[in-house]
């Protein structure tokens, strides 16, 4: 039995919120810095990697002020190199469930073509773009209680990463910026029902401070702190256009939702683990502070010779002092 | 959930398999220590990566700040220790800065390179 519409959508808002822009996959290596997979946003890479699983939650409101929902994520990613510059991924925000009341459901698939576009080893500089496309009725039916979208998506997407190695002053060469910017446009402009698809836009960013570089280039850092990178990560979404008129009983269709909060990432050989204390920027985005987090595996590191590698082309050398 | 429980146990089962395989190099430490400030000229410069290292492929350097290389022997690898490096000094350092250029290849070819400061006290 479905839930009320209400109900859904403010766990619809939880799940997208909690979960991010997207299903963050792929972490890369510019000149002497590693850009870690991120929770909330994509990295601006393109890489060989398996992030199974990621998990979020987070306690929604509802538009009275009580407590909504609680919703949980479990999700997945796979990304391949096709050239050392262009790569592919599927993935999805996967199996959703929640408490207050009980209802679960599976998400759509989405699929990504991705390509670096620019690339500075010495200044630890890259730009990337990329076109997505969520398939509608990959995940549960419109009859599962938590159901998917019933329409598809395709977004563009504007990725930017930045370290400071290069900077003059050495306290200020472990940290590093990225940043995404998505334009998402739904394939129906209608439900069945009637209600609107609005356009949306999604945009964040990352401030890390790398011990794994500061180990490496600046200062020795002891040995339990030395594959950490602790970041401080944002990440909202806004509706643009064809927007759905107001309705009392709903947080205001205009409202931007989003999260921003502290993570923390261990960087082994062949793993990585995430994890970020998601605060709500309003009651549209939540009421609590929730918890996601990532186990992402290195395949290009893990299989060199076979899957991890790219399908044409040598792997891209990304050191830039030889 | 058995689903996922079951990706998760065949993922794992994949890195653990993988235990032979290598990854890209990190500068794991160094002697003289990355950053430090030591009494007196070592005779050598240690670098111990994250993963065992190619030889052959890497090497090392060290530089005056503001100034010159000094002389030393090729980076060779560390008896006993895959994943070091070692560089011999030609010559005792004087008091100052000097810079460690080092460039190495993983064993699975992955390639990192890295530099860092250390000084010389007087």
């Amino acid at each position: 039995m479905s839930l009320h519409p209400i109900i859904r959508l403010a766990g619809a808002c939880a799940a997208a919120v909690l979960a991010g822009a997207s299903p963050a996959l792929a972490h890369t290596i510019v000149g002497d810095r590693l850009f870690p997979v991120t929770v909330t946003i994509d990295d601006p890479g393109v890489n060989d990697e398996l992030a199974l699983p990621t998990f979020a939650t987070m306690t929604s409101a509802n538009p009275d002020g009580s407590p909504g929902p609680i919703s949980y994520n479990l999700g997945w990613g796979y990304g391949k190199t096709i050239t050392a510059d262009l790569g592919f991924s599927i993935g999805s925000q996967g199996y959703n469930w929640q408490k207050r009341p009980d209802a679960q459901g599976w998400s759509n698939i989405e699929t990504q073509l991705k390509k670096v576009f620019y690339q500075n080893a010495a200044q630890e500089f890259i730009f990337a773009g990329a076109a997505s496309y969520e398939w509608a009725h990959t995940g549960s039916p419109q009859s599962a209680s938590l159901a998917p979208d019933p329409f598809s998506t395709i977004t563009g997407k504007l990725f930017i990463g930045k370290g400071f190695g290069d900077a003059s002053v050495d306290w200020l060469r472990p940290f590093a910026v990225t940043g995404e910017f998505d334009y998402s446009i739904p394939t129906a402009t209608a439900n069945s029902d009637g209600g609107l698809n609005p356009r949306t836009v999604a945009y964040g960013a990352t401030l890390q401070y790398s011990l794994l570089y500061m180990n490496s280039h600046v200062q020795e850092v002891p040995d339990l702190f030395r594959r950490l990178i602790p970041a401080f990560e944002a990440v909202f979404t806004t509706p643009v256009s064809n927007i759905p008129p107001p309705d009392p009983s709903l947080f205001s269709p205009n409202t931007t939702t989003g999260v921003f909060g502290p993570s923390l990432y261990y960087i082994g050989n062949y793993f990585e683990v995430g994890v970020m204390a998601q605060i709500p920027v309003n009651s549209a985005s939540g009421r609590n502070v929730g918890i996601a987090a990532i186990v992402d595996f290195f395949l290009d590191d893990i299989a060199p010779n076979s899957i991890g590698k790219p399908l044409f082309g040598p792997p891209q050398p990304r050191s830039g002092r030889y | 959930m058995k689903y996922f429980r079951t990706l998760v146990l065949a993922a794992l089962a994949c890195v653990f398999a993988a235990a032979s395989a290598s990854a890209h190099a990190f500068l794991d430490h160094a002697v003289p220590a990355v950053g430090a400030t030591v009494s007196g000229s070592p005779g050598e410069i240690e670098l111990v990566f994250t993963q065992d290292i190619v030889p052959a492929f890497s090497g090392a350097e060290i530089l005056v700040a503001g100034g010159g290389a000094v002389p030393s022997a090729k980076a060779a690898a560390s008896a006993g220790n895959p994943a070091a490096l070692r560089l011999r000094l030609g010559q005792a350092l004087k008091s100052g800065v000097y810079i460690v250029n080092w460039h190495v290849v993983s064993v699975d070819t992955h390639r990192s390179s890295g530099s860092y400061k250390f000084t010389v006290a007087p």
